[in-house]
């Protein structure tokens, strides 16, 4: 039976294989910057593009969890829904500006993530899971018993979204939904090109050899352990960034931010978007946010329509939206390699 | 290697932006738009189905307004409040929304309810949270239910009064705002009757497994169980305590039931003998809801719930608001809406001023037997209504 | 107050017996299959929706005992055959997210068939009564459960233990190959085992019917409860699941006269513990 570090099927693992080179890398942060601008023109409003470029960025981290270091993480939401609380209570609290809350979101997400990591990479395969999952259960009982700081089951309400400020200097106001984005936009490519570099770094390349053979890069003389709880911190510190965002797009931060579900969601988001390409995680992120969107307000029952999407998802195309994005380019470009040999 | 990227691109962004262009929503420009926040998909579909028919039925009801007809768009909350506020959130900025129905969860319809308020537009909801026209109170929110405080009032007193050698109460509460707040009010009744309260089990939000606090209950022999959870925690609870035979050791009350469809789902073998406190049930003799019983079953072929009848109501006093004030105006709308009184399902209702709190009826109900059941609805029979909300220094809502 | 915990040992006893029987068949099928089946929860809620159904058109609940877990089992058996078949070889994510997949299904499947809201099932009429001890009542239905639970895994263990389907089994578990070479179709040994797990789910759901009702949200926390009495007894492991869900029972039972708040923490605190202490459960086999 195959085993859970190796998570990502081959063909989408070889479109980010470093080999693909510079050019490929510019190119895919143009789509990205491209797709950043475009998202929204096309969507009905902002709001719903903010949401969208928010879970890229939770589903982005997953994947660095998943797709480069094969490790599947029910704990998202803790770090997500940590840096929403965290963020807000830095704001509401201690009147704590733009930056100072976002940064304070990630060193939780970062910190939390670093112990959740540490404990649960002592185990590997289903047992690992079973670890994240139930760290993720304890933190929802831990931020409902915690009402007086987070409002436990009403949520945490009037979180401000303060402006862009230096020194007490207001540069830029965030109230309007188009700045906001704008601001969302700007901090996710940031991210974006970061998670790339990242990954395209020697450090990238450690990861991506301890998923597919950890005995391998320990034998290497690589401290394998330590490699995963960065990756964790990492991805906990990007989560926790996104759950502050979140909070303060909403001005609120809700008690399901923490719960199972949603890193259910995330987790599904970061498949469905295929494993292995961050740029897989903004389709993700975009195709189930918008499947939700779209589709609840016509058929209360489209949740039947993602079950069937995680199916076939599986059974047809394993590589996820971005992989099926690769094949079909693969398809076209062979039949035009075929029109061009043939007389 | 570039042009394999930029196709690549090409076919992606395409992939990625179609979709919603193609399925892009349309909504009315102009005209009146009445939006109900339902939860129709997720986990608290069962409230949001008949709440959609109400809200439906109010505006297809009534007519043109301003001269125009009234449109109404459904928000699906996905049974999240997160999705919730950043979907009115939508409507507030795509389509310039301001009357917004519904919300059955506090925390949706507490967020909901500020960015409503922030918008200058006006929310109605029947949610359970006091906080709504207490602490977190505004001036664009407005709530049909009854607090917890007269949802306590109106049973427990009327209970002892009943059974006035019933001096021993055991409470079964779940542990956050909304229970302590319930729990909170019977204790001062308790204290001031001269009730001996024996003792009191919180259990969890996620709780399903009441046989240990229903052991726990036992061992003190109450005279009365008195039941602070709602939903299907409140059904579990009941379902368990039948079957540990408690209906026969002590008198069952359960303080804030959902009404119908749940004495439907929980049949008469269970609440048969069980005292429950409701918002509204279907048999209430008064003018309007005779006419609404009539319409439901006239369109649907069933009784009105508590859900829809709560959107109903909710919906028809926003747009009576908007005729009263002439305008769509918010603020004028909202000025309407306060101190404004009307005949509703309950009686002649009023929107207090004070705390934009509906003064309405809350009911004791008793279930019935099933030999004793006219039709497969009629479970329950009222035993007293009334009304009780803290008045004067007690109302903790300061409108700004 | 004695005498309460005497009473909550007998209700952690009840509840750990149906525990044992919801985790017992997703214990079964990770041991062969190594498979994860994030659909257990959902057979659960179908077995109680089946049960409801049976016992409205024929009022005898006796026949939705027999009916529920037949109608689960085969439609397991085909969920097995026509899609869970392709995945087997694949990491444990795609298990995960196809069985997700599966969950939603049944989940929406269940509210268009029998809507939203949820339903009852009376007790059967035989064990509606309760038997008395002073002030305390504890129901026949629940003794019963007792009971059948035993009888049910005493079933079990005979069948894998003691019959030529139940060696192959616990081979196949071990050696899938060698089993194959042997000559027995292992396909047709993994949807069998499968749908047999599966199906003991449905009996979880018919039998908690009666106290719990049929409701369409009840998978999910049934599928965690699952998780943890499995991971706490060890995976795949027969008596860990039934140590595992009498120690769960028993805890929850217990907290709710201690700490009731804390039973959830202390539940999956626990199933942390016991990943970290040891790692392949109390009855695991590394």
């Amino acid at each position: 039976m195959a085993d859970a570090r190796s998570m990502t099927p081959a063909p989408a693992a070889a479109a980010t294989a470093p080999a693909a080179g510079p050019s490929l890398l510019r190119g895919i942060t143009l789509l990205t910057v491209a797709a950043v601008i475009v998202l929204p023109l096309v969507l009905p409003s902002t709001t719903l593009a903010a949401e969208i470029l928010i879970f890229a960025m939770a589903a982005l981290a997953c994947n660095l969890l998943l797709g480069y270091t094969g490790l599947l993480s029910f704990g998202q939401g803790i770090f997500f829904g940590g840096g929403a609380y965290v963020a807000s209570l830095l704001m509401i609290h201690l009147g704590a500006g733009l930056f100072t809350a976002l940064v304070g979101a990630m060193v939780f997400g970062a910190a939390v993530a670093a112990v959740v990591g540490a404990l649960a990479i002592r185990r590997t395969g289903i047992y690992f899971v079973m670890l994240t999952l139930a760290f993720s259960q304890m933190a929802y009982f831990v931020a409902y018993t915690l009402s007086d700081w987070t409002g436990g089951d009403n949520g945490l309400l009037d979180v401000p979204r303060p402006p862009v400020a230096i020194a007490g200097a207001t540069l830029v106001d965030l109230s309007d939904p188009a700045v906001y984005y704008a601001f969302v936009a700007v901090l996710f490519v940031a991210v974006f090109v970061a998670a790339r570099r990242i990954i395209h770094s020697p450090f990238g390349s450690t990861l991506v050899a301890i998923r597919e053979n950890e005995g391998r890069a320990a034998a290497l003389g690589y401290d394998t352990r330590q490699f995963k709880i960065l990756a964790f911190s990492l991805s906990g510190a990007i989560t926790g960034l996104a759950g502050a965002l979140y909070a303060m797009l909403l001005n609120f931060a809700p008690l399901s931010n923490i719960e199972l579900v949603m890193s259910e969601h995330i987790l599904i988001m970061t498949i469905i978007g295929g494993t292995g390409s961050l740029f897989g995680s903004i389709l993700g992120a975009a195709g189930i946010v918008l499947l939700g969107d779209l589709l609840s307000a016509v058929w209360p029952r489209w949740m039947m329509l993602l079950g069937i999407v995680l199916i076939g998802v599986v059974i047809f195309m394993r590589g996820g939206l971005w992989g099926g994005v690769e094949s079909l380019y693969d398809t076209i470009r062979a039949r035009r390699a075929h029109r061009r040999t043939a007389p | 290697m570039l042009r394999r990227t930029f196709l690549k691109s090409g076919i992606a962004a395409g992939a990625l932006l179609a979709a919603p262009a193609l399925v892009g929503r349309a909504r009315a420009a102009d005209g009146i738009t009445l939006y109900g926040v339902k939860s129709m998909s997720g986990g608290f579909a069962s409230y949001g189905k008949f709440a959609e028919m109400g809200s439906q039925m109010a505006v297809k009801d009534y007519g043109d307004l301003l001269g125009a007809p009234v449109s109404y768009t459904t928000i699906d909350t996905e049974g999240n409040a997160g999705k919730a506020v950043r979907k009115v959130q939508e409507a507030i900025q795509q389509n310039g929304a301001k009357f917004f129905n519904g919300c059955t969860l506090s925390s949706s319809a507490l967020a909901v309810g500020k960015e409503v308020n922030q918008a200058g537009g006006v929310f109605v909801t029947p949610a359970g949270a006091d906080e709504l026209t207490g602490s977190e109170c505004n001036g664009g929110t407005f709530r049909w239910s009854v607090p917890t405080y007269g949802a306590i009032n109106e049973t427990v007193r009327p209970l002892i009064a009943e059974m006035p050698n019933a001096k021993r109460w055991y409470t079964i509460t779940p542990q956050y705002v909304f229970g302590e707040a319930l729990l909170e009010n019977a204790k001062a009744i308790f204290a001031e009757k001269g009730i001996e309260h024996v003792g009191n089990s919180y259990h969890s939000l996620q709780e399903q497994e009441f046989s240990g606090y229903l052991t726990n209950a036992m061992a003190q022999s109450p005279d009365v169980l008195l039941l602070l959870n709602f939903g299907g925690q409140s059904s579990n609870a009941l379902r368990q305590a039948v079957n540990f035979g408690l209906k026969n050791q002590m008198t069952i009350l359960l303080a804030w039931s959902a009404g119908l469809d749940q004495f439907k789902e929980l049949g008469p073998d269970v609440i048969e003998g069980v005292y429950l406190g409701a918002q509204y049930w279907h048999q209430v003799d008064t003018p309007m809801n005779r006419e609404l019983v009539e319409k439901v079953r006239a369109a649907h072929g069933m009784n009105p719930s508590y859900p829809l009848a709560a959107d109903y109501i909710g919906t028809k006093i926003i747009l009576d608001a908007i005729k009263a004030a002439g305008t769509t105006d918010g603020a004028a709308v909202r000025k309407a809406l306060a101190g404004m009184t009307y005949e509703g399902p309950t009686g002649t209702e009023t929107v207090r001023a004070a705390d934009h709190q509906v003064i309405k009826d809350y009911y004791l109900l008793k279930g019935k037997a099933a030999s004793a059941m006219k039709d497969e609805d009629d479970l329950a029979g009222i035993v007293s209504s009334g009304r009780s909300f803290p008045e004067g220094d007690q109302i903790v809502c300061k409108m700004a | 107050m004695a005498n309460v915990y005497v009473f909550q040992v007998l209700n952690g006893l009840g509840l750990g017996m149906i525990y044992f029987l919801i985790s017992v068949g997703l214990t079964i099928i990770f041991g062969l299959l190594n498979f994860v089946n994030f659909a257990h929860g959902a057979f659960f809620l179908l077995g109680s929706y089946l049960c409801y159904t049976t016992v409205a058109w024929t009022g005898n609940f006796w026949l939705s005992l027999i009916a529920g877990p037949l109608v689960v089992g085969a439609l397991a058996w085909v969920a097995e055959r026509v899609l869970i078949v392709r995945v087997y070889h694949l990491p444990h994510t795609f298990h995960i997210l196809i069985t997700l997949g599966i969950a939603l299904i049944i989940q929406e499947s269940a509210i268009m068939i029998w809507g939203p809201v949820g339903k009852s099932v009376p007790v059967p009429e035989l064990l509606q009564g309760v038997v008395r001890f002073g002030n305390f009542a504890y129901p026949q239905y629940r003794l019963f459960l007792i009971v059948f639970s035993a009888v049910i895994g005493l079933l079990l263990w005979l069948l894998l233990e003691r019959t030529k389907f139940g060696a192959l089994v616990r081979a196949g578990s071990e050696n899938p190959e060698q089993v194959a070479l042997l000559g027995t179709n292992i396909f047709r040994l993994f949807s069998l085992t499968f749908a047999l797990g599966v199906a003991l789910a449905g009996v979880a759901g018919v039998l908690s019917a009666p106290l719990r009702g049929a409701h369409p949200f009840i998978g999910t926390e049934v599928l965690g409860l699952a998780f943890v009495v499995v991971v706490i007894g060890g995976m795949g492991s027969f008596s860990g699941a039934l140590v595992g869900g009498l120690l769960v029972g028993l805890v929850q039972s217990l907290m709710t006269s201690i700490w009731p708040q804390g039973a959830s923490l202390m539940i999956y605190g626990a199933m942390a513990a016991v990943i970290l202490l040891r790692p392949y459960g109390l009855f695991g086999r590394a």
